[in-house]
């Protein structure tokens, strides 16, 4: 219940600011019939009145995760955002142990097959990618 | 997907490096020649990087493959300002420009970027603008659009292949300026993501005219569906394109060049600078391209170095001055 | 039977043992990258472009490889979505639905067997179409104005409500969640930015890959998390693969669905901007109305669900070759590429093409016939080395997956926002997916959003602003007819029926 009418308030909250920022979009020197805004216009309203629906008329409560498991999510984000943002710095492989070893780890594995599986993964797919595919992947201090 | 990179070049550079080659007598080789098209892939700018990449392998003007990457949005804009921010001192690199980029500029599209951030390269040729219409059309003439434009902009619609504002529209305006008319603004422009896309809506009969470029019109017009109003050309083209009439034989003095050519980045060194400009020039006289440009309906368009730089400097003035007089820009 | 003896031409072009060995590695790339989440069809096509040069082919081979590429992509696609519950890429959203299901019935084998011949199937004879329709198809494609784009697209998002078996209104929000994102950037009719806030990485718009990655593939990572340990005993190893061809009985229980998927599917491609997503989403969303519009078996793992949307993409990815070909239009990003790949051979599509380059159409349309026989041929056997995956434990497996989304993300676009992005979109998708709200109508807004808007304005601009332009050609008439007549009527007539069931269901998987 209570669940659906925060999800009715943030999505009405966001159809409105949908809407302000669809009327700051410049006037353009030959607009058309409907115009830039016109369009985005009526998508704010049907998340709008979606919204309205959820606060009015809420499904059943999910069930939400307890608390340490919602903490176990939030790391995970944590060390996914930590991933993106260092990838450029420490180049793909180091990364890409160190995240990989962390998930497995937090999926419930042994440190050491959590070691194994990060720098299997990590070479694997370096191998594939970079050297079969030919893609660019980040290069770090080392070259990889 | 549209910023799909064709990141395997680098292989494909690297495998053919390792082939002896006959290294040339400069001292400046690009390690990582890259062209980046600021569009899509199977646009104009995608075309000029993938053609100039293959004739110069071809022609063995480039060691091994030249990788093209595809960096779409803001119409060149994005790619522009990736040049100039972040990769302003690289020697190996070259990005796809034309009339659009230029019009870009004039009209102040690339925001806090000007033209004399980069460095121009040269052209590779041009592509005269067409005006067309179907050929059960009722209209024969550039004249006749314009004055049915003049007289009831509302029951026509012309389509093309850039944004409202951009090159396809702007011939249009032009031409009408020229025609006299006055309301620019009633004119009906729709914008397509491509001149195919225009072309099949006009075949549709969406449209009632369309504004676009010879070398996107050119299979059309052979298979007899799109019947050419007016090129904008100074004179009549050569070849199989000499019986389109030109819009100053009917009395509408207008010439719209699409031109296609590269620039560099801003801080690419001198020595980097004259090698792309020279293979560039090399690359134009070759046979090879002569080829392409035929196929391709460009005509020619020979401009390089400073010269080309003036040439750019021009055209940006020129089309910054009709923007303001049409109302465009402020 | 002058199309006999250019296809006959197009066969002697093709049948070499080189061009063989090209279509056989192709067909081999294409799956993989089609089935690792994050590589679609058009990056499949457009990473393997350098190579065809590297090699030196002739245009002939070049296209033969790249086209392998590009349909064992579309086949890939469906592995993932049916062993992982995340779709390869787009067009396998749609196999998701059922795929997921039958795998946890212990039907993975079946499941993936039955999607194999039934992109065969749609593949089959959409390439028969194009051999002899396309230039009726030209004409088809034509009659398609830019209010009947937009009825099209309309269509497409009424078909939503029969979907999602849960609250219509949740769909509604996630269509116009979708929807609302496409918007972001660059807008095409006037060149004005729009709800990028001055960030230049946002003026190219979000990209659906890194959507689809992160609000399928990222979001199951966050969703094992969640129930790590709880049933562990239930999920390690002992997930069923099953038989792994399927039986007589099925596939003739699959057979109507696949033909009107192929057909559906194929129009689908044939309209240029449709493309193979619009494609399965559609061949689903029918079948699912003809077959089972109360909603009994679909989602839970019908085989007909499985089939359908196989059927329709492959034949869309077949139908999306004749607007290239004969009008050089692109019907879809992977399209998009295999012209650029023309151009560059110095190949002119358009309306001469069969008459200028008779060898290449006939040569390609070859290869894509031997591409099929071959993917058929290289799946079915493959179907138990696949299952095998299931084998793995998930909490070695699961990492493996989402480091393969980062880097698939990561090798085409280069940048770390798009990554960052990425994972907003999982954390995204595991609150979405608690709170019931289906995930499949936000891709598809992402999808058709642009192309939806687009066509709106166009048509408007046409008609000088008249909204009847929408209601006067009788195609709109008719494609406004099913909407409401096929699809949002039923909404509110079945809407009593699926209330029960939504009290039925606790905690559904991905039920959009």
């Amino acid at each position: 219940m209570m669940s659906d009418r925060v999800l009715g308030g943030v999505g009405l909250a966001l159809a409105v600011f949908y809407a302000w920022a669809a009327t700051i979009i410049p006037e353009p020197f030959s607009s058309d019939a409907i115009g830039p805004d016109g369009f985005p216009m009526i998508i704010a309203l049907v998340l709008g009145l979606s919204s309205i629906y959820f606060v009015v008329k809420p499904d059943p409560e999910p069930k939400w995760p307890a608390l340490n498991r919602l903490a176990e999510i939030g790391c995970a984000l944590l060390v996914m955002f930590g991933y993106a943002q260092v990838l450029p710095i420490l180049g793909f492989v180091f990364s890409t142990v160190i995240i990989t070893a962390y998930l497995t780890w937090r999926l419930g594995a042994g440190p050491l097959t959590a070691l194994l599986n990060g720098v299997g993964t990590s070479v694997g797919l370096f191998v594939l990618f970079e050297l079969i595919f030919g893609l660019s992947l980040a290069d770090g201090p080392l070259g990889f | 997907m549209i910023k799909t990179t064709l990141a395997g070049g680098a292989v494909a550079a690297a495998l053919v490096a390792t082939v002896p080659f006959a290294a040339s007598a400069q001292e400046f080789t690009p390690d990582q020649p890259e062209c980046i098209a600021p569009a899509a892939a199977g646009g104009g700018w995608d075309f000029t990087c993938r053609q100039v990449a293959r004739i110069m392998r071809e022609t063995d003007l480039i060691d091994g493959s030249m990788r093209v990457q595809n960096l779409s949005g803001g119409g060149g804009g994005v790619a522009y300002a990736e040049v100039v921010n972040k990769r302003n001192d690289e020697n190996d690199l070259i990005v796809a420009a034309s009339t659009a980029t230029a019009t870009r500029l004039a009209q102040g599209a690339y925001p806090g970027n000007t033209m004399d951030q980069v460095r121009w390269l040269g052209t590779i040729g041009a592509d005269y603008g067409v005006i067309g219409v179907r050929p059960d059309s009722e209209i024969e003439d550039l004249p006749q659009l314009m004055t049915a434009l003049e007289e009831d902009p509302s029951s026509i619609s012309i389509g093309g292949g850039s944004a409202s504002g951009g090159w396809d529209h702007l011939k249009v305006l032009i031409a009408a300026q020229e025609a006299g008319i006055e309301e620019l603004r009633s004119i009906k422009y729709v914008a397509f993501a491509g001149g195919g896309e225009a072309i099949s809506q006009l075949l549709a009969g969406s449209l009632q005219a369309y504004s676009g470029d010879l070398s996107e019109a050119m299979g059309f017009v052979e298979s007899g569906d799109l019947r050419v109003l007016a090129v904008l050309a100074p004179e009549r083209l050569e070849g199989d394109f000499s019986e389109f009439p030109t819009a100053s034989e009917q009395g509408l003095d207008v010439v719209g060049a699409n031109w296609r050519g590269f620039y560099a980045p801003g801080e690419m060194s001198d020595e980097a600078y004259d090698w792309w400009s020279g293979q560039l020039d090399t690359m134009y006289a070759s046979e090879e391209w002569k080829a392409v440009m035929e196929q391709n309906g460009l005509a020619d368009l020979d401009l390089h170095g400073e010269e080309f730089r003036d040439f750019v400097a021009e055209s940006v003035s020129d089309i910054e001055e009709i923007s303001r007089e049409i109302g465009l820009i402020q | 039977m002058e199309t006999f003896a250019s296809l006959y031409e197009g066969f002697a072009v093709a049948l070499t043992w080189q061009n063989l060995l090209l279509a056989l590695l192709g067909c081999f790339l294409g799956t993989m990258m089609g089935a690792l989440p994050g590589l679609g069809p058009a990056n499949g096509v457009a990473i393997l472009i350098p190579l065809a040069f590297t090699f030196g082919l002739s245009a002939i081979a070049a296209l033969i490889l790249l086209t392998s590429v590009y349909y064992g992509a579309m086949y890939g696609g469906r592995i993932s979505s049916i062993l992982l519950n995340i779709p390869g890429d787009e067009p396998a959203m749609m196999t998701c639905l059922d795929g997921y299901p039958m795998a946890q019935a212990g039907r993975a084998g079946e499941a993936l067997a039955l999607s194999g011949v039934a992109s065969f199937v749609g593949a089959f004879f959409a390439t028969w179409g194009l051999v002899f329709l396309a230039p009726l198809l030209v004409q088809i494609a034509l009659l398609f104005g830019p209010g009947e784009y937009f009825v099209l697209y309309t269509l497409a998002f009424a078909t939503l409500g029969g979907i999602a078996a849960t609250n219509q209104a949740k769909s509604a929000f996630a269509a116009a969640l979708g929807i609302g994102i496409a918007m972001i950037g660059v807008d095409t009719q006037t060149g004005v930015q729009r709800f990028t806030f001055g960030e230049v990485h946002l003026y190219d718009g979000i990209d659906f890959l890194i959507a689809i990655v992160g609000l399928f593939a990222l979001s199951e990572v966050f969703v094992f998390l969640e129930h790590r340990g709880q049933n562990d005993s239930a999920d390690e190893g002992k997930m069923k693969i099953g038989r792994v061809t399927p039986s007589l009985s099925v596939l003739r229980y699959c057979t109507p669905a696949m033909i009107r998927s192929t057909v559906l599917g194929f129009i689908s491609g044939v309209l240029p901007g449709a493309g193979a997503s619009l494609g399965s989403f559609l061949a689903y969303s029918v079948e699912k109305q003809v077959s089972d519009p109360r909603s009994e078996t679909f989602g839970k793992g019908d085989p007909r669900g499985v089939a359908a949307p196989e059927a329709g993409n492959n034949a869309a990815s077949g139908g999306a070759l004749v607007p290239m070909l004969a009008l050089g239009v692109p019907g879809s990003g992977t399209t998009a590429v295999l012209l650029a790949v023309l151009l560059t051979l110095n190949i002119q599509p358009g309306p001469l093409l069969f008459q200028n380059n008779p060898d290449v159409v006939w040569g390609l349309i070859a290869a894509l016939f031997i591409g099929n026989f071959m993917l058929l041929a290289l799946n079915i056997p493959m179907v138990g080395i696949f299952t095998r995956v299931l084998l793995v434990p998930t909490h070695i497996l699961m990492p493996v997956v989402a480091m393969i989304a980062f880097i698939g993300i990561y090798s085409i676009t280069g940048s770390t926002f798009e990554l960052t992005m990425m994972v907003l979109f999982g954390a995204l998708g595991w609150v979405l997916r608690k709170l019931d709200v289906p995930l499949v109508p936000i891709i598809l807004g992402i999808l058709l959003g642009n192309e939806m808007e687009v066509n709106l304005r166009r048509a408007m601009t046409i008609s000088n602003g008249e909204w009847t332009t929408l209601f006067d050609s009788w195609l709109a008439i008719i494609l406004w007819t099913i909407a409401i007549v096929g699809f949002v009527l039923p909404i509110f007539l079945g809407k009593r029926v699926k209330r029960k069931m939504k009290e039925a269901e606790e905690e559904g998987p991905l039920s959009d």
